[in-house]
This record gives structure tokens, C-alpha cells and sequence, in this order.
């Protein structure tokens, strides 16, 4: 009984470190959005920081602790997040995880590489990371011991780490629950857009919850210290660990995750103690978090599947290259590939050659990437894995006599099924979920499938000899850079043929839109299914042949962490061509003999390898994607400038595809002719030009909204209404036009800053955070509790809910909560998208008196609905929105039947009244 | 999927020609210039050590030992007129393909004579030596080292085949430290990895055969990180030896934390008998005191003479060592290692005479004996297949290494 006592409490402490990482990957997650494989490495640099603060300066550890942890901590939170994490709060989530992955491998080697510089060139008196300098934590030294039950004993680095532990925890659940910066953190993870309408720097806030998180990390780091030692690599295993208690928090809630630590702490050591049967199983023990992480986001990922399906986040970048005639697509590659086979046979040595061919087996390897993440927009971070399960599949069957194409296709039949396995989670996970769930997978087959003796032959592993090809074998490097160019235009003309076949379509369908596909007969299943059998395939081969050209394959020829590497460094050259591949398994083997004619260190290579993803963060598609985009915008200019040559001549221009909004910069005209009208209006619209990417929505809108008085727009399903409350609200920045609020400018001012000069959006659906308390909604407008008290004393439904999540509130409740604390606080403007939208006529009618109570004080309402019955009632002035234009504009009373008719059916064009509006919609702008 | 099909079958098609075509050809291209490296008057040579590595573990040092005892031999004139041009170690950063990509990198751009010293754990380098015919010389510890014509370990081979032979020395050493084997315990301790229980196999063969009594094993150690609490590993340690703590515990784990964790756990429950290791003999494992203390009075088992020792072989050693690296060259485990696979090394250059080419030295080398105090003795061929069969004993007391037992070579038994 002491001895099951003895494993709960100091499982407790170790419990205690898992549950501050996964506390701190929880909040990065959930107020950012980015998992943050980093994590450990943070903790690393933090412990290293504390053990050269402690140990080779010999400062104190009251002292050391604090610099470490509250000063040195927070402020590279704060840099990464200006460096990398903005930028990629936008970007698809594979270069999030591909840039995390590699900060997670540049911040130790940093760490590592600075106290060398320091060491060696500055003469600095400071120990260097051997094995051995063991750090101390913050507990005492000497370290005390107590035997309070029994047998059981604690001492006083445990007691520490529990107790720094369970205070940070509690510090963290107090900032995020009492304090306005942990609201508006709140707020911003909870609805990001929202909370910038309501007056949230939602950057700041993202930048705080970077620092609080690596603070985390750091303290975490420097707990673990004392157990782990300084070993980089240690701590990303504990960060895995880590990432299964913040899964069964579903990366969202603190506490539930801090337990889940804890009892991931306390389970890890019963398994030790009595699990004896998993002796036999070697490995077993050492995955035990990664089964429980396989496992969670089997069982909680299929929980919440809607929201995990986020792959469509990947928007493919447009292809620069498409106007270019096909041959002169492939004209740069196949003038390298003639180059690269004439150095090969006449000026190449052994040496150089041996490495490109080097190069070639990893592109051949990195063409897998290209299918399951650059077509299939799935983040696989198993591929070492299904690379060496194919070596070594093939070494075992080649052993057993079997002849060696035989044992080559067993082994790429092996890496196809172990595919497919894998494809089976990811039918019902998508994005992060899936990457966390493949890293779980890779690691379980590093830790007990490669440990299984016969499949792996122990340490020594298989060997497999070179083959010959007729004229010559496989120990010419000759050889197998030839062979692999011809199998590299293999897979690159499957590939293409996968894009272009209905196979293809349907996997891009189920890509950009995972729920509509099925709709149209696609079968997610199997588009998903024959991506992941296609590239574990490619991989296979490609293993089988490195392991072929190595000679041998061992269990540790190729382990999970190869295959992270290998991720960032396709992804940097650009994922979706096969180019990229090629290009990132030659920098992979070449990069490394450059770089050895600059410096010995080590470490350099692989800080430069994870500061790609400082790159990543400005081009998230890549080096390749990047040179064609510089190339289509020189091609673009030049072709302008002919343009303009034939337009003097008299050469009609021919038709552009890629005529972008900038080029519609027609409603100038208009914006002229606004500035009469409606000079005292408190938001006004002047020739607003806007659109998402290359589709233009608001073609040049002209629109004032008086104090005092409701404005109603109106208009069919896709006129452009909310498009304009978006400019309206900062939210969109429009390509031309302005923006004014009380006569100011306010076009370049962002969406929080206009909330705080006082415009209020209640944007369409619901305007509340709906995993906030009815409390917490309100106090993000109203700071003050006194006007809290106001709103309960009007609306005493919300006073007796007000602990309750607004998103169980009914819709009626929600849109009264959501617009309630203008009511308090009237703003300057109240923009209000759809309010009707959905709700009961009572509460359209409740709503709507709140409308016309806020007038009666002076707000300048803006209101738009699609319907058009209930806001006519209350409307002073109605504007019909058509086409992204404004079709008319005029006073409540002059709106009869045929004007409402013709506005909704697009007719207004003919309408017969051209009469001039308040404000006046803008000339047509085609030229 | 339905990809049009005549560019499958095409695929198809081509991959089986491929397929059809490749026969496997076993024989390795010849090692291409077999002077390589060698000139009327130096030999070219470099080597592979885990410098860095994510765990910190590091035999970095063996690049200092190695340079310091091709000082003496320069100095002393060389070997057949020959002086030895050392160009240093690459690092392999403990990964496989890192290994590699050093082992070509010395053979076909520095075109280096042969790889001297090697010592790193994962090794990736071995099959490309060994088809290249390149000598390389170094600590053999992990099973790529046994059976290759190319391998020389200055310690022979420590990982056996069933029904090869095994080394015996390390039970034996601490039968003689203990007075006896009989009716004494011993408990293994391994991590939870292939290594690792193989280790248990091969160590545990030595102390039963030396007499000794196994209590129990385990290789339950999560492999890829020390576990932060280690009670449940080292409550079953205390209650093996028929419900009492076993005479002797021996750890087969490579790393630091491992260790002085594990024994400091060990001490904390109370644990009043031996515990030995094949690593903690390392000056920079006892510089921080908590591992200090929690590895004093632990037996490390070098497979040389220890620095401590007054026989006038290991003297020299230090006095090398401290002539190349300065007065505060660390003499280390690793310094050792480098010195004598030089040693090695110029002994088989002596003995492959003045015509040198790598067919030559593989011929010389691969029937070869040579004793010396400073690290034992070697023969091959056997040295392919078994260890050297000998080892010391270094006692940590109050924070210096004392020899505890000389170096020893016992014979060797079946696995």
C-alpha cells in the first residue's frame, strides 16, 4: 500500500512538469492557433540559460530563477511572436507546424552554438553542455528528504516542483479568469474577428499569450532540469508527453489538461511498477504517452471532427507559371537534369556524384510529401517512419532468401499498407490533429515496432546489397543517379497525372471543402486512402533504395525526428512541385558540405534549417513558389509596359486573367462626387473598392450614415452587404476608398482601434463569444461593473444567466447579449449585420426597439438586412445594394413595392427613378 | 484510383523491366586506389567520433588521444620512414547518417589511407567502409563493428553471435574486488531498447560466469529520456535478491543522467552494496557535485590501464596527452580510447611493411597479435568475433579515481 502511495505522490510531481508544458501548449494553442512543437525546445533554452546563470556565473538562484524564467523567458515569446508567429497567424497550418518544427531544432542548437561562441571566441568562463552537467532546479541544496508515510519519501526538489508547479498553474487559471488581459486573451481565442470589434488588439493579445507561454515553458524547463539534465532532446520527448495531457484538455481547457498532466505522471509509474507483462514488449514502457496520445485523438478528435477538419485553411497559391507555355515550364528543369547527367559522366568525382545521388534518394523521398501534403494538404510527420518500415521489410524478406525485386516490392507493399493504416485516423482527423496523430505513430514505430528483434534483426540490422541493372550495378553512383532521375520522372509524371485525373479533382474537392464533397458523390475515403497508399509508397521505395546505396538498414538508420527535418526542408522549397522536392533533397545532401567550408561547428547547419521557418512566415509556399511569383510580377510589368506601347498604337489590350482589383481603381471618380452630401454623417463609405483576393465584391460604394438616424441596407443573398459592414468595421481594408468616422479618416486604422473611437459592430449570426459566461461578454465592453449592473437592471434574463456560456443562451438571448452593452455604453455608430437573422418575431421586435432607443440618444445606426418588412419600419434612410453597387439611395418614404421589387431582382439599372441620393452611387467605372 | 491507364500499365511496365533487369550483385567495387592516402613519406588519416550529441554524450576526447601518441610516433621518425598525417575527427552528431556522410567525406575527398579513431554508438559509416576495403580502427561497441574485414577494434568486438565467444573479465574483476562470486547476486539494469537488452544478455553471460548469481534484470527504462521519479524502478531492485537488495548492481546504461540518477535513487532507498558501469570513469561526469556524490563509490570498468595507475605504459600515455593538449588536457575515458587505437594502428602499419597499399595492411592486420600493458592485448582474427577480454576497476572515493583492479585479461566464454 506505501509502495502504490509512494508511486501516486511522486508521480504527482513528474505529473506536475507534463501539466505545466501542456498547460503552456494549451494556451499557445488555444489563444494563437499554432501548435507549438517548440515547446521543449523553449524549455531547453530556459534550463540552459538557468544552468550557465547558476553554474557558470555563479549567481543565486533567487536571482537566476526570475532572469530565467520572468525576464529572459517572456521576452523570446515576444520575439518569436514578432519574428515568426504573426506572420504565420495567417498562413496555412502546415507552414505553422513546419515552423514550429523548425524552431523546435534551431532553439537548442542556438542555445548550444551561442554558449560555444561565447566560450571560444569571447573566452568567457562558462561551462559547455557535456554530458554530465547536470543543472540544478530551484529546489534547496543540499537536497532534504522526508519520509512522512512510512516508507514513502519526498524531498525537497520534489516538493519544490509540485508546489512551483501547482502556484504557476493557479497563477495562470487566475490571470486568465480575473484579469481584463486574460479576457481579452480569452476573447480573442474564443472569437478572434469578434474580439477585434470590440476593441481587442487581438496582435498584442497574441503576442501576451506567446510570452505567458513561454514562460511556462521555461519554468517547466528548469523543473525538469535536474531529472532530464541539459539534453535537448529529452525535452522533446517530454514535450510529446506533454502534448498528450494538453489533448485530453482538447487543447482548449487549463484545467483539464493540468490534471491530465498530473495523471499522465501517475499512470507512466504504475505502468513501471506493475505493468510486468510489458517487459516482453521492449519499447512498450517508452511509448506509453504516445499510445495514450494515439489513442486520446482517436477518441477526442472524432469529438470534435467538424471543427478539426481545417485542411481547406490551405488555399493553394495561384500558379504563376500558367500562362507560360507548358514547354517553357519544363524547359529550366530538363536543361538542369541534361547538365546535372553531363557533370555526372564527365567532371563529377566519386565524392560529389555519391552525394548527389544522395540528394536524388531523398528527393525521391520527398516526393511523398508532394502527394499527401502538397496535393492532399495533409501534414504527415511519419514518413522516416513508413521509409524505414520499407527497408526494413525489404532487408528481412531479402534475408529470408526471397529474390531481391521481390523483396523490394514486399517492401514497398509494406510501406503502401502501413500507408493505409495510418490513412484510417486521418479519414476522420484533419490538420493539427492528424500531424499530432502521424507524430504519434512515428514515434510508437521508433519506439516498440522497429524494437521487435525479428523484424529489425536487434542493432544489427538488415544489409542489402547493391543490384545490378544489366549493364552495371548500383555501387556505381553513376548508376543510381541515372536511375533515380528515370524514377523521379516517374513519380513526377504520376503525379501530375493524379492532379489532372478525376481522382485528383476529387481529392482538390475534398480538400478545399471537406463537408461539400460528399455532397457531390466524392468519396473522401478513398481520395484520402490513395494519397496516403500512393505516398508511403513513393517513400517506401525511396527507403529501399537508401537503405540499398547505405548497404544496411538498422533500426536507427532513420528515426522520427529525420522525418520533421525532412517536412521543413521540402516545405522551405515549396511543397506542391515535385521541383521543390528535388530541390530540398539536394540542398539536404549538399547544404551540409558547403556549409563545412565555413565553420566546424555543428550547430550551424541547424539553426539555419529551422530559421527557414523565419521565411516560411513571409513565403509560406516556398523558395520555388516565391522565385516564380518575383518572375510573374516581372513578366506582368513588362507586359503593362507593352500594353501601353499598343494602346498609343492603337493595338486594342487583350484580355487578362489576372486583371486584379488593383487594376479596377474606377470608383476614384465617385468619391468626388460624395464629399457633398451628408457632411455631418458619423460614418461615411467614399468610393470603397474591396474583395477577398482576386474577386472584387464592393465596386466603388458610396454610403454616409447621419447621427441620430437608422440607415437600412438592403439587398439579395451575395450584394455585397456584409462585405461593406467589414470595411465599415475594419475588419476588410478596402483597395480604394475611404473611410470616415466623425469626418476623420479612419481607412488605414485597424478594427480594434475603430471599436475604441466608438464603432460598434454586431456582425452577422451571433456577436457574442460564445464559450464565455454571459459576465465575461458583457465586461469586454464594459469594464466597469457598475454598467454591468445597468444592463442585469434592463434585461433581468441575462442577470439570471449571467454564469452561464453565452453559446447556451438561445439565439434570441444571444443577439440581445450581443447587443445589449451599447445600450450602457452607447457607441458613435452601431453597425449591425442580419440582426434579424434567425430569431423570433418577438425578439426581432425587442431588437429592434433597442435600434430605435439607441437613435433616439444620437447613434448612427447602420442596419442591414436581407429581409426587408420589419426594418422599414424603423429605417430613416434605405439603400438598395446590388452587384456590389449601390442601385439606389433615398428617404424611407419614397421605398414603395415596385422599388423594393426591382432592387431584389437586379433590375434596378432600369429602374425609371435616376433620382440623386444622400449618397450617391458611384458612375460605372468598366472603361 | 483511376489514373488513365495506359500511363500505369507504362509505369508498370518500366518497373518491372527494373525490376527484371537488377540482379544483385554481392561483390563490393573494389576499394578503388588502394595506396590512397599514402606517399613516399606519410600516411593520411582521419577519424569519426560523436563529438556532439543531443544527449551531451561525447568521445570528442579520443581526437586529443589519437594526435598526442601520432606525435610520439613522428617524433620518433614514423613507421617505415613514413610520418602519420592526422587531419582530425569529423562528428557525427550520434546519427547514423551523419556517419556516413563523414566516412565518405574522409575517404573520397580527403582520400585518407584509413579511418582512425572511430568511436561513435550509431556508426553509420561501416558498410561503406567495408565495401571501399578502407582499415578503421577505434572502440568497437556496437555490433557493426564484429565480422568486417575493414573493423579493428583495439578492445576486439563486444557484441557476440549466440555461440560466439564472450568477455569475461568485467564478473571476474568484481569477483576480485569482492573476494568471491560465490553465493553472491547480481541485478542488471538496462533501458527499455534492443541496445540495451542485448547489453543484458552479453554482461550478465560475464558475471555468471564468473560466478555470480543473477538476481533479476530489467530494461524497463523509458529509452529516450531518465525517467524524473525513479521509485518504481529501484523498489524491484531492492527486493530481487529473494526480497533483500542483490550484493552487486550493474548498470548497462549509457548516459550520465541515467546513471547518476539510478544511483543516487539507489542510495536514497538505502542501497549498501556495489554498483558498477562501463562509463562513469569521466573527470567531467563528477564535476557537478549532486552527480558527485551520487557516483562515489561507484566501480567504473575501463577497458585500459587506468591514468591512475604507476605502470610506466600509462605514464607515457599522460605524458603524450599532456605534451599535445597542454597541461590542462582532460584525461578522460575517451583519451585513452585514441591513444591506444594509434597505438593499434602503428602496430599494423609496422607489421604491413614498407610497400603500403589497404590490401597490404588488411592482410597484415587481419592475422595480428600485439600485447601491451597500457590496454592489454589483441588478436586477430578472434578480435572479429570476441572481446579482447580485458578490463580494470576505478573507484571513485571522495571525489578522485582510485584503481581499484589493474587491468586483467581473463579468457573469454561462449555466449
Amino acid at each position: 500500500m506505501t509502495e502504490l502511495l509512494g508511486y501516486v505522490l511522486s508521480g504527482l510531481v513528474t505529473g506536475a512538469i507534463f501539466a505545466l508544458m501542456a498547460s503552456g501548449l494549451t494556451l499557445s494553442y488555444s489563444a494563437t492557433g499554432v501548435f507549438n512543437f517548440a515547446h521543449g525546445a523553449v524549455g531547453f533554452l530556459a534550463a540552459l540559460l538557468f544552468f550557465e546563470l547558476t553554474s557558470g556565473l555563479g549567481w543565486p538562484v533567487w536571482a537566476a530563477g526570475p532572469v530565467t524564467i520572468l525576464g529572459a523567458a517572456p521576452a523570446l515569446g515576444y520575439a518569436l511572436h514578432r519574428l515568426m508567429f504573426r506572420g504565420l497567424a495567417t498562413a496555412g497550418e502546415t507552414a505553422q507546424i513546419v515552423a514550429t518544427i523548425g524552431l523546435a531544432i534551431a532553439l537548442p542548437a542556438l542555445g548550444l552554438w551561442t554558449v560555444d561562441v561565447l566560450v571560444e571566441t569571447f573566452g568567457a568562463d562558462l561551462p559547455k553542455v557535456t554530458e554530465g552537467a547536470a543543472a540544478r532546479g530551484l529546489g534547496p541544496r543540499p537536497v532534504h528528504s522526508w519520509h512522512p508515510f512510512g516508507g514513502v519519501g519526498i524531498d525537497s526538489d520534489q516538493l519544490t516542483t509540485f508546489a512551483l508547479a501547482v502556484l504557476a498553474a493557479g497563477a495562470l487559471w487566475a490571470v486568465m479568469r480575473r484579469t481584463p488581459l486574460g479576457l481579452r486573451m480569452r476573447a480573442t481565442v474564443d472569437r478572434r474577428a469578434l474580439a477585434t470589434l470590440r476593441g481587442v488588439d487581438a496582435d498584442a493579445a497574441s503576442a501576451q499569450a506567446w510570452m505567458l507561454g513561454t514562460m511556462l515553458a521555461g519554468l517547466a524547463g528548469v523543473l525538469a532540469v535536474p531529472a532530464l539534465g541539459l539534453d535537448s532532446g529529452a525535452f522533446t520527448v517530454l514535450m510529446f508527453a506533454s502534448a498528450t495531457a494538453a489533448v485530453f484538455g482538447r487543447l482548449h481547457s487549463i484545467p483539464v489538461t493540468f490534471a491530465a498532466g498530473l495523471a499522465l505522471g501517475v499512470v507512466q509509474n504504475l505502468v513501471a511498477g506493475y505493468a510486468d507483462f510489458a517487459e516482453k514488449v521492449t519499447g512498450f514502457r517508452t511509448a506509453v504517452p504516445a499510445i495514450l496520445l494515439f489513442g486520446g485523438l482517436l477518441v477526442l478528435g472524432r469529438a470534435r471532427g467538424r471543427a478539426a477538419g481545417t485542411i481547406a485553411e490551405d488555399a493553394p497559391p495561384p500558379d504563376y507559371l500558367a500562362d507560360l507555355p507548358r514547354l517553357r515550364r519544363a524547359l529550366p528543369w530538363g536543361l538542369s537534369v541534361a547538365a546535372l547527367l553531363v557533370w555526372t559522366f564527365t567532371l563529377g568525382d566519386d565524392y560529389w556524384v555519391g552525394l548527389v545521388a544522395q540528394g536524388l534518394v531523398l528527393a525521391l523521398i520527398f516526393c511523398s510529401f508532394v502527394v499527401v501534403t502538397g496535393i492532399g494538404g495533409m501534414v504527415n510527420l511519419a514518413q522516416a517512419s513508413f521509409a524505414a518500415l520499407a527497408a526494413l521489410a525489404a532487408g528481412l524478406a531479402f534475408d529470408k532468401g526471397l529474390p531481391f525485386p521481390l523483396a523490394v516490392l514486399i517492401g514497398v507493399l509494406a510501406a503502401v499498407a502501413a500507408g493505409i493504416l495510418v490513412a484510417l485516423p486521418a479519414l476522420r482527423l484533419g490538420g493539427r490533429i492528424l500531424a499530432l496523430a502521424t507524430l504519434a505513430l512515428a514515434l510508437l514505430a521508433d519506439q516498440v515496432l522497429f524494437q521487435i528483434d525479428a523484424f529489425s534483426n536487434g542493432t544489427v540490422g538488415w544489409k542489402l546489397p547493391a543490384f545490378s541493372l544489366g549493364v552495371a550495378d548500383t555501387n556505381d553512383v553513376r548508376v543510381r543517379v541515372v536511375l533515380l532521375l528515370a524514377l523521379i520522372g516517374l513519380v513526377g509524371l504520376l503525379i501530375r497525372n493524379l492532379e489532372r485525373s478525376a481522382s485528383g479533382r476529387a481529392i482538390l474537392a475534398v480538400r478545399s471543402a471537406p463537408t461539400a464533397a460528399p455532397s457531390v458523390g466524392i468519396s473522401a475515403t478513398r481520395a484520402k486512402l490513395t494519397l496516403f497508399g500512393l505516398a508511403s509508397g513513393i517513400a517506401g521505395l525511396g527507403g529501399v533504395l537508401y537503405a540499398t546505396f547505405n548497404g544496411q538498414i538498422t533500426a536507427t538508420d532513420l528515426p522520427a525526428l529525420t522525418g520533421f527535418v525532412w517536412l521543413a526542408v521540402v516545405v522551405l522549397q515549396g511543397v506542391r512541385r515535385v521541383g521543390g522536392a528535388v530541390l530540398g533533397g539536394l540542398v539536404m545532401a549538399l547544404f551540409p558540405e558547403v556549409l563545412d567550408n565555413v565553420t566546424d561547428s555543428p550547430y550551424v547547419g541547424t539553426i539555419l534549417f529551422g530559421l527557414g521557418g523565419m521565411i516560411l512566415a513571409r513565403h509560406p509556399d516556398g523558395v520555388l513558389a516565391q522565385l516564380a511569383e518575383r518572375r510573374y510580377r516581372r513578366r506582368k510589368r513588362r507586359d503593362r509596359l507593352a500594353a501601353a506601347e499598343r494602346a498609343v498604337s492603337g493595338t486594342p489590350e487583350p484580355a487578362r486573367t489576372h486583371a486584379g482589383a488593383t487594376e479596377t481603381a474606377a470608383a476614384k471618380v465617385g468619391a468626388a462626387e460624395g464629399e457633398r452630401a451628408g457632411s455631418e454623417a458619423v460614418l461615411r463609405l467614399e468610393g470603397v473598392v474591396a474583395g477577398y483576393g482576386d474577386v472584387t465584391v464592393l465596386r466603388g460604394v458610396d454610403l454616409a450614415v447621419p447621427a441620430g438616424s437608422v440607415v437600412a441596407l438592403l439587398g439579395a443573398n451575395g450584394a455585397g452587404k456584409s462585405t461593406a459592414c467589414a470595411v465599415a468595421g475594419g475588419t476588410l481594408r478596402p483597395t480604394a476608398g475611404r473611410v470616415l468616422l466623425d469626418g476623420r479618416d479612419v481607412t488605414a486604422r485597424s478594427a480594434f482601434q475603430r471599436a475604441r473611437d466608438g464603432l460598434y459592430l454586431a456582425p452577422e449570426g451571433r456577436g457574442v463569444f460564445p464559450s464565455l459566461t454571459v459576465e465575461d461578454n458583457l465586461t469586454v465592453w464594459l469594464p466597469s461593473a457598475a454598467d454591468r449592473r445597468q444592463v442585469y437592471e434592463r434585461l433581468p434574463r441575462l442577470a439570471e444567466r449571467r454564469g452561464v456560456p453565452a453559446g447556451a443562451l438561445s439565439g434570441g438571448e444571444q443577439q440581445i447579449l450581443a447587443l445589449a452593452p451599447a445600450l450602457v455604453r452607447p457607441p458613435r455608430v452601431l453597425v449591425a449585420d442580419e440582426p434579424s437573422l434567425g430569431l423570433a418575431p418577438l425578439v426581432v421586435a425587442q431588437v429592434f426597439e433597442m435600434f430605435g432607443e439607441l437613435r433616439d440618444r444620437g447613434v448612427a445606426l447602420l442596419v442591414v438586412e436581407e429581409k426587408a418588412s420589419e426594418v422599414l419600419a424603423l429605417a430613416d434612410t434605405v439603400a438598395f445594394m446590388g452587384n456590389g453597387r449601390l442601385s439606389w439611395t433615398g428617404p424611407r418614404a419614397e421605398v414603395d413595392e415596385d422599388r423594393l421589387t426591382s432592387a431584389y431582382l437586379g433590375l434596378a439599372a432600369s429602374a425609371p427613378d435616376p433620382a440623386p441620393a444622400a449618397a450617391g452611387n458611384a458612375p460605372e467605372g468598366e472603361q | 484510383m483511376t489514373t488513365s491507364t495506359t500511363l500505369r500499365a507504362s509505369v508498370l511496365a518500366v518497373a518491372a523491366a527494373l525490376l527484371a533487369a537488377c540482379a544483385t550483385s554481392n561483390d563490393a567495387s573494389s576499394g578503388g586506389d588502394g595506396a590512397a592516402g599514402v606517399t613516399g613519406d606519410s600516411v593520411k588519416v582521419g577519424g569519426v567520433l560523436t563529438v556532439t550529441s543531443a544527449t551531451g554524450y561525447s568521445t570528442g576526447g579520443a581526437e586529443l588521444g589519437a594526435k598526442a601518441r601520432f606525435a610520439r610516433a613522428n617524433a620518433e621518425g614514423g613507421v617505415h620512414g613514413r610520418k602519420i598525417e592526422y587531419i582530425g575527427a569529423e562528428d557525427d552528431g550520434m546519427t547514423p547518417d551523419k556517419g556516413a556522410a563523414a566516412a565518405r567525406r574522409l575517404v573520397q575527398k580527403e582520400k585518407v589511407f584509413a579511418v582512425l579513431p572511430v568511436s561513435a554508438p550509431q556508426f553509420g559509416g561501416a558498410e561503406f567502409l567495408e565495401q571501399q576495403k578502407v582499415p578503421w580502427i577505434g572502440w568497437a561497441t556496437g555490433p557493426f563493428w564484429c565480422g568486417k574485414a575493414s573493423a579493428f577494434g583495439f578492445n576486439g568486438c563486444l557484441a557476440p553471435k549466440p555461440g560466439q565467444k564472450t568477455q569475461t573479465w568485467w564478473g571476474n574483476q568484481v569477483a576480485a574486488q569482492l573476494g568471491g562470486a560465490k553465493g553472491r547476486t547480481f541485478w542488471l539494469q538496462a533501458t527499455d531498447s534492443t541496445a540495451s537488452k542485448y547489453a543484458i544478455q552479453t554482461i550478465g553471460k560475464s558475471f555468471t560466469a564468473a560466478g555470480f548469481t543473477e538476481a533479476g534484470s530489467s530494461a524497463a527504462l523509458p529509452s529516450q529520456a531518465p525517467p524524473q521519479d525513479w521509485s518504481p524502478y529501484v523498489n524491484k531492485i531492492m527486493k530481487s535478491a529473494g526480497g533483500k537488495a542483490p550484493d552487486v548492481v550493474v548498470s548497462v546504461m549509457a548516459g550520465g543522467k541515467f546513471n547518476t540518477g539510478l544511483y543516487a535513487a539507489l542510495k536514497k532507498a538505502g542501497y549498501k552494496g556495489l554498483i558498477t558501469d562501463a562509463t562513469s570513469y569521466d573527470p567531467k561526469a563528477i564535476a557537478d557535485p549532486q552527480a558527485r556524490q551520487a557516483l562515489d563509490g561507484v566501480y567504473a570498468a575501463p577497458q585500459f590501464e587506468p591514468y591512475e595507475s604507476d605502470l610506466p605504459e600509462v605514464a607515457k600515455m599522460k605524458a603524450d596527452v599532456q605534451a599535445a593538449g597542454g597541461a590542462s588536457a582532460v584525461l578522460d575515458q575517451h583519451a585513452a580510447i585514441g591513444y591506444w587505437s594509434a597505438d593499434v594502428f602503428l602496430k599494423m602499419l609496422e607489421k604491413a611493411g614498407k610497400d603500403l597499399t589497404r590490401d597490404s595492411f588488411l592482410k597484415a592486420a587481419g592475422t595480428f597479435s600485439y600485447e601491451n600493458k597500457g590496454f592489454g592485448r589483441i588478436q586477430f582474427p578472434a578480435g572479429k568475433t570476441e572481446s579482447n577480454g580485458c578490463g580494470a576497476l576505478v573507484r571513485l572515493e571522495n571525489g578522485t579515481f582510485k584503481v581499484a583492479q589493474h587491468l586483467k585479461c581473463y579468457d573469454n566464454t561462449t555466449l
